[in-house]
């Protein structure tokens, strides 16, 4: 099993009215969102995929076959107020397989880890995205065919 | 003492029992044979048995053999010899004096009425034969004779004797405070010291003297003199004072009383030797021929808290040496063989048990000598419930150009009771094999879970519903 690391930051240049309506929009979601409430980042996308591709995930399934050759955990954080560390916790069943450390950089970050698969990968699986203080940020489940 | 105690170690009630049956059967065969010659013919036969295991202990080959063959034909000739005195003991038909009555002699003998009886004879001149029995049985010696087992009267025993009674020929025998029998014929003897007075009546009574213990009173019909014959011995009796202290003496020493003491007295020590005898075999069995039995017993392990759970053991049975008479080993039972380890000083996660004597239950008489292993060890776990996510578990493949973008299940979590440290490392239930092959649009499966380990339980009912989306791959027609 391989594991591959890539990220990718994107610079924009922040307009008054732009950075109004996001201060905005940090406000109304800080009832639901704890990691907002801190004020260091917010997950808005993880989802298992068969590829990456421009920055963005490819086929967003549950279920992969032995055939695709590998599969991808793609996690999106926007903002990201400061360099955080996060974790992708890749379990076969309840057995933790490999853990992938990332960093995230302000102000959002892309991130995403990669198993490639063998015949012995077949099976339930799921992912946890845990926060450096081992808070879990969310659940992925999907399994592997034929 | 403490010898004395540890030969009787491992005592069971039964034993108690087992010794006090025999012991009494023994008793019983002396109370119904004594006296007899039976007993005395048994008796040498025991001790030829004694001399016969006394030669096997010394390794005497020939005489161990010769004694064999001796007791064997000695068995044999008792039985033939003693036939009519053993059928006599055994043909009573009173059950009383045969399981529990002692048989008095002439302890409750009227004996003045027999004094009476025979003055009157003396003085009318008319013969008489008179047997007073004591231990020895008659049997063998005496022939015929009338049974008559009438109440002892003076009218009864004269009227015995009056001339032209068919039975005034024979001599009666009396027993207690009975006639038994009248008309019966005596051995007479050969003896060639007989006065030469004495009749054939004189020489039957001196015949009968000289082989058993009984008294015999004969009454001359020439004379009318009064003789009394015992053991080898005659007395010649010429007043009632003489008559009666001849019969009392015969009767029991000087007095009734004394008899009845003296008689206790035997069938006291006849008991207690019964039991000795059979404690002696008893402990014989029992500590003689010491053997090893190896059992193998499984385990009962007993839990203070029915929350806790046994989740392995390094063994489940225990193998035990155990030791006793081969009697004793031969009879055990599995089931009377119990390890049972408490478990109140354990705790959850692994523990090592000593197994020791005070965990081991035996039958009494049966001694422990190994324990294998006499260390268990035990994983413990205490019952927990937990709520655990459900995955459903995809098997096959999806037609081509397919591909499942979610799949949620309803209820998401279940709850589940198990053991502590099982449930520690588990927070996802799988659903079965859920087959792909066939899904070609969205829709909804039933899905079982399936519980592993298997002593974790599903605590709630709802179904499980598993939801899926089904869409065509990007990329593809």
């Amino acid at each position: 099993m391989t594991i591959i690391l890539t990220k990718k930051s994107n610079k924009y240049r922040i307009p008054a009215l732009p950075v109004f309506f996001m201060v905005l929009g940090v406000l109304f979601t800080t009832s639901v969102c704890p990691q907002q409430a801190n004020g260091k980042m917010v997950m808005t996308q993880a989802v298992m995929c068969e590829s990456i591709e421009t920055f963005r995930p490819l086929n967003p399934a549950v279920v992969f076959s032995i055939s695709q050759g590998e599969v991808y955990c793609f996690s999106n954080f926007d903002p990201v107020v400061q360099k955080t560390i996060i974790f992708h916790k890749w379990y076969k069943r309840d057995q933790l397989i490999f853990t992938m450390q990332l960093t995230l950089m302000p102000p959002k970050w892309s991130s995403f880890s990669r198993i490639q698969l063998r015949d012995a990968d077949k099976g339930p699986w799921r992912v946890e995205i845990r926060t450096a203080d081992d808070t879990l940020l969310q659940t992925l489940r999907f399994s592997i065919v034929d | 003492m403490e010898a004395l105690f540890s030969l009787f170690s491992g005592f069971r009630w039964q034993d108690g029992l087992d010794i006090l049956l025999n012991a009494y059967i023994l008793f019983r065969l002396y109370v119904l044979f004594r006296g007899t010659n039976v007993i005395r013919a048994i008796l040498t036969i025991c001790v030829l048995w004694a001399v016969s295991q006394a030669a096997v202990s010394l390794g005497l080959i020939i005489t161990n053999w010769a004694m064999q063959g001796i007791i064997t034909v000695a068995a044999l000739i008792v039985i033939i010899v003693f036939r009519n005195e053993i059928a006599s003991v055994l043909q009573t038909k009173n059950l009383k004096s045969f399981l529990w009555g002692i048989p008095r002699y002439q302890f409750n003998t009227p004996l003045n009425i027999i004094v009476e009886s025979v003055y009157e004879l003396a003085r009318k001149k008319i013969g008489a034969l008179i047997v007073l029995p004591l231990k020895q049985g008659l049997d063998s010696v005496v022939q015929d004779g009338i049974p008559i087992r009438g109440k002892l009267s003076q009218e009864l025993l004269v009227s015995i004797f009056w001339p032209d009674n068919p039975l005034h020929d024979g001599a009666a025998i009396l027993q207690g405070e009975r006639i038994i029998s009248a008309g019966a014929i005596l051995p007479l003897s050969k003896s060639k010291d007989l006065p030469s007075f004495f009749g054939t009546r004189h020489r039957a009574a001196f015949g009968l003297a000289e082989l058993t213990d009984a008294l015999v009173i004969v009454v001359s019909e020439e004379r009318g003199e009064i003789t009394l014959f015992k053991e080898n011995q005659i007395h010649g009796v010429h007043n009632r004072l003489a008559l009666g202290k001849l019969l009392q003496e015969h009767a029991g020493d000087e007095s009734a009383p004394n008899g009845i003491r003296n008689q206790a007295i035997e069938l006291f020590a006849a008991g207690l030797i019964s039991l000795l005898c059979f404690t002696g075999i008893w402990l014989s069995f029992s500590k003689g021929m010491e053997t090893l039995a190896t059992h193998e017993v499984p385990v009962e392990f007993i839990k203070p808290d029915q929350r806790m759970e046994i989740i392995s053991s390094s063994a489940s049975n225990i193998k035990l040496q155990i030791s006793g008479a081969r009697t004793l080993i031969n009879a055990v039972k599995p089931e009377q063989i119990k390890i049972k380890l408490n478990l109140l000083q354990a705790v959850v996660g692994t523990n090592k048990l000593p197994v020791t004597r005070e965990n081991i239950l035996l039958p009494p008489g049966i001694r422990l000598k190994k324990i294998e292993p006499s260390l268990l060890e035990i994983t413990l776990d205490s019952l927990v419930e937990k709520e655990l996510s459900v995955q459903p578990h995809w098997v096959g493949t999806l037609p081509k150009g397919l591909i499942m973008t979610q799949a949620s299940v309803t209820p998401q979590t279940v709850l589940v009771t198990g053991g502590g440290l099982s449930l520690k490392e588990i927070s996802t239930i799988f659903t079965e094999q859920l087959s792909l092959n066939d899904l070609t649009e969205s829709g909804t499966i039933v899905a079982v879970p399936v519980l592993k380990p298997t002593s974790i339980r599903l605590k709630t009912t709802e179904t499980i519903r598993v939801h899926y989306l089904i869409s065509k791959k990007a990329g593809t027609l």
